[in-house]
């Protein structure tokens, strides 16, 4: 037999950029969060490169084909403002890949899952403590709620509180992009000392739907991973108080229960 | 003496077994405990969310929701950061009370877990004297109970 010294399938990696881990996720879950925006169900399964990569031409396309726009317009029922808005050179190509990313998704994480099961009695050991020159990560127990309040606030915030340092980067990026280009707290502003209609004015109609998805992943992004975070710490530690606390020669010295 | 304390997992367990070996300390056993497979929660804890989550869909909805619910907006008295906000709330409650019904209709056998549980039982070995400071040592550090059993 062959003896291997690390595990053939480690589930885990713990660094400086982050914590990554493989667990059991609910498909349809993922794949609905890609119908949401093309790109975030991929980042929900750790497939960062391939998230960012989706939700970046998602942004180009839908940019240059005014699909929000269009979208906005067919709600309130303006059918021919709408096809008037759209660029038809552009808005075909969004189908493809719109459908590619949900199917994709969904096809990784039954995946991963997959291997999940396959690995999951393996032990995999990953540091709990990471030092280096610019940061430190370590595994440690981490709220929820208290994860997904912060991106409440401003996505990228609960992630930094995750320590997914680059996750969080990308999210701020996108975020401020968004919420500048959106007119957003322009809009909120003017909400708020009672002129809705100078409010409703101020807001771009093309850029303001893609806020309500960025928030809503934010939250729901940084409290899964939080409780995930938690499991990885309790799976380190339970593999650490075996090996180092074994209960050997133990004979109980109480009274018998009469 | 044996003393037996319950811990939830954290680093203050850890912080404990240490202070515990620096008294010099050394016949200390840890249990960890697996949770029970059917257990589930209703709402998710800090410890778990096993894809039976009532905010997974809710959440996904809400997106939903609020971009219709902003896009009606344009052309409503409340505009559409109003009706943004309203779309979403409706989003999270029908996902909501959506898997709520569900889990009372589907699985009626649920054994619904409640508070702390504990993980990992410790169990230090040490003379009578030492009992006092151990124990105080393992209440500092968040036991969730402490146990005795003297040498019979």
């Amino acid at each position: 037999m062959p003896s291997f010294k690390q595990a053939r399938r480690p589930l885990a990696n713990v660094s400086i950029w982050g914590t990554t881990y493989i667990h059991k996720r609910n498909p349809y879950i993922v794949a609905l969060w890609s119908a949401t925006f093309p790109g975030f169900g991929h980042l929900l399964i750790n497939k960062y490169v391939r998230g960012y990569f989706l939700i970046i031409w998602e942004i180009f396309i839908n940019q240059s084909s005014r699909l929000n726009l269009a979208m906005s317009y067919t709600f309130t029922g303006d059918i021919e403002i709408a096809k008037s808005v759209i660029n038809v050179n552009v808005i075909y190509m969004y189908i493809p890949l719109y459908i590619y990313s949900i199917w994709d998704s969904y096809r990784a994480c039954v995946e991963l899952n997959n291997l999940y099961i396959l690995a999951e009695n393996e032990p995999s050991p990953v540091k709990a403590l990471i030092v280096k020159p610019f940061e430190i990560n370590y595994l440690d127990k981490r709220s929820p709620i208290i994860a997904s309040l912060w991106s409440m606030s401003i996505p990228s915030t609960g992630q930094l509180y995750l320590n997914q340092f680059v996750s969080a980067f990308f999210t701020l990026v996108v975020t401020v992009v968004f919420v500048y280009q959106s007119h957003f707290i322009e809009g909120i502003h003017y909400l708020l000392l009672g002129d809705v209609h100078h409010s409703t004015a101020v807001l771009d109609r093309q850029w303001i739907f893609y806020l309500p998805s960025i928030y809503f992943y934010g939250i729901y992004e940084s409290y899964v991973n939080a409780i995930e975070n938690n499991k990885l710490f309790k799976a380190e530690q339970k593999m650490f108080l075996k090996e180092k606390f074994p209960v050997k020669g133990f004979k109980f010295k109480g009274a018998k229960v009469k | 003496m044996q003393i037996f304390a319950a811990f939830e997992q954290s680093i203050q367990l850890e912080l404990a077994i240490t202070n515990i070996q620096k008294l010099g300390i050394d016949n200390i056993y840890a249990v960890p405990l697996d949770s029970g497979p059917e257990d589930i929660q209703l709402l998710d804890t800090i410890n778990r969310s096993d894809g039976l989550s009532l905010s997974s869909v809710g959440m996904v909805l809400a997106v939903f929701c609020s971009v219709i619910g902003a896009a009606r907006g344009f052309d409503h008295q409340w505009g559409p950061i109003v009706w943004g906000i309203i779309g979403a709330i409706f989003g999270l409650l029908v996902g909501f009370i959506g898997k709520m019904v569900f889990y009372k209709v589907k699985m009626k056998k649920i054994r619904w877990v409640k508070g702390k549980q504990p993980d990992i039982i410790l169990i230090i070995e040490c003379a009578d004297h030492e009992g006092q400071r151990v124990e105080k040592m393992l209440w500092e550090h968040a036991a969730i109970g402490v146990g005795k059993a003297v040498d019979a």
